[in-house]
């Protein structure tokens, strides 16, 4: 047992390294896209808390996998090994200690994911219709309809989703969020842009020959740009 | 000896009969109906359903219960045809569950190689941005042929080894319903060639999951791809009640159900996910068909079918997926969960040591089978179901994570202390245990629902299922291939061979799935057949490029791998009955193992893997008489 304790100290100590190493791996592979809604400040936080989950736990089994292998390693001998069944302690401990991650994690994206869908009072609404293989947006406000999604910076949005044809998803990966546009009803996306630039929405669900052409270019503006647009296409209406 | 002696020969000839019976069958229907006589569609589904039955009538795998319908007695027929020779059972109809276990693994390794070139053909594509030779239809015939192949080719895979295995580790002479287990297998060869045959009338491309409306209004492909599901779904169904009651009734005295070798706990479980959830698929698919062929809109919501359906909407398309995922989650782990139990079976071999915690692993196969039953709304986060159903789907999900550690830790404790030896089999299973890993890991970052919307249906999620299908079932696949190969051959393959694959295949794997989850956060959407090149500040090509070139080097292993065993099993060394010193039952009888496996009914007289106590043994087979 003296052994084992020694043993485990260095397993540790490389534990530590290691899955500082694999978050540092994983941190320079996974690369968000740019953060361009207030929802996605606590998604890529949460998104950070499960990469460290992952580097400990990989680093956990992949050390002491690793370090048996070496140590315990027949060394050209054709004994056998230590004749241990099991150890009931230990098996409660793994069942018990990961079901505090469990807890901890189902709890905080409970309270983020009502956070982050919460309807707002003064939502501005656009309606957005899949169409195989392109997108249609309608402003209920102003009746405006364009093949281009623009909107007001720091302003709630939510956007209606139908479809006429086949099943589409809603997706600009700058915004996070993402939902179906199912036929036959019409389903919701929440969000509040908070910088100004241009986007690609991006359709996700796969929607037959053209869905990897399914675009729309996004363009979110300034609220007084955004009002003269607004104006600009009230215009073209009346005319 | 002609070529219609083989089985396989009559059934393909009654599978082409079969067809032609039945679109003439819709043409004279049509007539006498007074309506124009070729529909393609109708013609193509009747003529696929009476195909599967043509097949079975030719091979021959209905034959007996045809004859006890006329009160002709059939004894059941053992060792190879009396007047062909030995090698032609492998391809008719044969009543040895160590024949039909070979049937299933070779018929799944093919399946494998052309799911995987499949696949080895878009990846291509994929290396750069922009379409370079592959049109965008075909780039979507290509991804759900792909899965669905796969799929195939894994059921197959686990097929193959719980019918081997099963009855060599609980020494029974066979299964307990030999005659169902042979109809199981070739309900196998119709479906797969339906499948096939599909991308040729127009193919199918809405991918393997076949979400309608897109599945209700695409080409006739769709209806031999529907009926080449529902043949392979009845192959599951009666393989797995041929399992269970294997398992349940003719275990040797003793052998109580904590005594049974573990991967046998783990096809408990894979059987009894497969005999009740394999039903769901099969009506989702079934109820699209029909949709199609006569216009019963189950998924159509408002009569988008048009002129088509004379019944137009109240359809709902969700209802499609509750039916689909309720089948086609716990399927993962129909998938991963025998792998899971190889692992189990092979670690204490290897390591020279018992199993650490038999029980906990044993009921943490059946605790993954009975949250997986739970869970399957996680894959309908963004469908547009009620919102609140996404918080109780998500907590059944973040459950699986405590049973899949217990595995991992447990697997640990059995290598800590031990004596490991690293022959190619167990490399595999150390592979397989590191790319678990990481499929397991990618997991709870899906499961919580804030992270899943970014992610959901984007490359990530290819990376994650690929982590979890090769660790799961990959991995172990080919470490059974090689640790059972001298039992079923007598003949040991080429060790180097074997380690350079693994060496070749796993960094490689790791690589691709890296790459595959990298893509996916820059924000690479599934099942495109081009993508932007500007994501991920210009990084995502380069990532692409090294997906493909992994790709193609687990390719390279596999190949090496199947030109290994087809090198040595019948001129490799002789491999001796039990080269890898293990205790279980199947090893302790001559390699090959013969006709009726053991000589004399099994007692048990200890634990399976008491490695490490001198002097016990698990079973004996000789009579009590001898001792």
């Amino acid at each position: 047992m003296a052994n084992n304790r020694r043993h485990f100290v260095i397993a540790s100590v490389l534990i530590v390294i290691f899955t500082v190493l694999v978050y540092w791996l994983l941190d320079g592979v996974l690369l968000k896209p740019e953060a361009a809604v207030v929802q996605a400040a606590p998604i890529d936080n949460l998104f950070d808390q499960h990469i460290w989950l992952i580097a400990f736990l990989f680093a956990l089994v992949v050390v002491f996998m690793c370090y048996a292998l070496i140590v315990f390693r027949a060394r050209g001998d054709e004994g056998d090994g230590e004749h241990m069944h099991g150890n009931t302690t230990l098996e409660i401990a793994w069942t018990v200690i990961p079901c505090v991650f469990v807890i901890y994690f189902a709890v905080i994206s409970t309270t983020m994911l009502f956070d982050i869908t919460r309807p707002h009072p003064d939502e501005y609404v656009v309606n957005a219709e899949g169409r195989q293989w392109s997108w249609l947006f309608t402003y209920p406000e102003s009746g405006a309809i364009t093949q281009e999604l623009v909107l007001p910076v720091d302003t709630p949005i939510r956007i209606d989703l139908t479809s006429d044809d086949v099943l589409h998803n809603f997706w600009v990966p700058e915004f996070r969020v993402k939902q179906d546009s199912v036929p036959g009803k019409t389903t919701y996306v929440r969000f509040t842009p908070n910088k100004v630039g241009e986007y690609v929405l991006r359709c996700a669900e796969l929607c037959g020959l053209n869905h990897s052409g399914m675009l729309a270019a996004v363009r979110v503006v300034s609220r007084d740009e955004f009002d003269l647009w607004n104006s600009e296409q009230i215009a073209q209406i009346q005319e | 000896m002609s070529l219609f002696s083989l089985g396989i020969a009559r059934g393909l000839v009654g599978q082409t009969l079969g067809m032609l019976v039945g679109m003439l069958l819709t043409v004279v229907t049509r007539v006498l109906l007074g309506w124009e006589a070729w529909a393609a569609e109708p013609a193509w589904t009747v003529g696929a359903v009476c195909s599967i039955i043509g097949f079975l009538l030719g091979v021959g795998a209905l034959d007996d219960w045809l004859q006890w319908t006329k009160g002709i007695d059939t004894p059941l027929h053992h060792g190879p045809p009396a007047d062909k020779p030995a090698w032609t059972r492998y391809f008719s109809v044969d009543y040895n569950h160590k024949v039909i276990g070979v049937q299933y693994t070779v018929w799944g390794i093919l399946l494998l190689m052309v799911g995987g070139t499949v696949a080895m053909i878009f990846r291509t594509e994929l290396a750069q941005a922009g379409l370079q030779f592959l049109g965008l239809g075909l780039y979507n015939s290509f991804i759900g042929m792909h899965g669905m192949i796969m799929i195939f080719a894994i059921l197959l895979g686990v097929g193959g080894m719980a019918n081997y295995l099963v009855p060599l580790l609980i020494g029974a002479e066979d299964m307990a319903f030999p005659r169902l287990n042979a109809l199981g297998f070739w309900f196998n060869v119709p479906g797969s060639l339906l499948l096939l045959l599909s991308l040729f009338i127009g193919g199918w491309d809405a991918g393997w999951t076949a979400y309608p409306p897109l599945s209700a209004r695409g080409p006739i492909g769709y209806q031999l791809f529907f009926l080449g599901v529902f043949a392979i779904g009845l192959s599951s169904i009666v393989g797995s009640l041929n399992l269970l009651v294997t398992l349940l009734c003719m275990r040797p005295q003793g052998m109580s159900l904590f005594r049974m070798p573990i991967f046998c706990w783990a096809v408990f479980a894979t059987s009894l996910i497969q005999l009740t959830a394999t039903q769901l698929i099969g009506v989702s698919f079934l109820m699209v068909s029909v949709q199609r062929a006569i216009g019963m809109g189950f998924f159509d919501p408002r009569g988008i079918l048009g002129e088509i359906s004379p019944l137009v909407g109240g359809g709902d398309p969700v209802l499609f997926q509750h039916l689909f995922w309720f089948y086609s989650h716990p399927a993962v782990y129909i998938f991963v969960l025998p792998g899971l139990g190889i692992i189990s079976e092979l670690l204490p071999v290897f390591s020279r040591k018992p199993l650490f915690g038999y029980k906990w692993i044993a009921l943490s196969s059946m605790a993954i089978a009975i949250v997986g039953f739970l869970v399957w709304g996680h894959h309908m986060f963004v469908s547009g179901y009620n919102d609140i159903l996404r918080v109780p789907f998500m907590y059944s999900t973040l459950l699986v994570a405590i049973p899949t550690g217990v595995k991992f830790f447990s697997w640990l404790g059995t290598m800590w202390g031990g004596k490991i030896h690293f022959d190619t089999p167990m490399l595999f299973v150390l592979g397989a245990i590191s790319v678990f890993l990481i499929g397991g890991l990618s997991g709870p970052i899906l499961a919580t629902v804030p992270t899943d919307f970014p992610l959901h249906d984007s490359y990530f999620v290819v990376g994650h299922f690929h982590a979890t299908m090769f660790g799961g079932f990959v991995f172990p696949f080919f470490a059974a291939l090689y640790f059972w190969f001298p039992k079923v051959t007598g003949r040991m393959y080429n060790e180097t061979l074997g380690k350079i694959h693994f060496f070749i295949m796993t960094p490689a794997f790791w690589v691709q799935t890296l790459g595959q989850m990298g893509v996916g956060v820059m924000g690479m959407r599934r099942r495109i057949a081009d993508y932007d090149p500007s994501l991920g500040n210009y990084q995502i090509e380069s990532w692409h490029l090294a997906v493909t070139i992994a790709g193609f080097a687990i390719a390279f292993g596999v190949l090496l791998m199947l030109w290994n065993f087809f090198q040595n099993a019948e001129v490799g060394v002789a491999a001796g009955d039990n080269p890898w010193r293990s205790r279980s039952p199947e090893w302790q009888i001559p390699s090959p193992v013969p006709e009726h496996s053991f000589a004399a009914p099994l007692r048990v007289v200890g634990e399976p893997y008491d490695y490490g106590l001198a002097d016990s043994g698990y079973v004996s087979t000789a009579t009590p008489g001898d001792d």
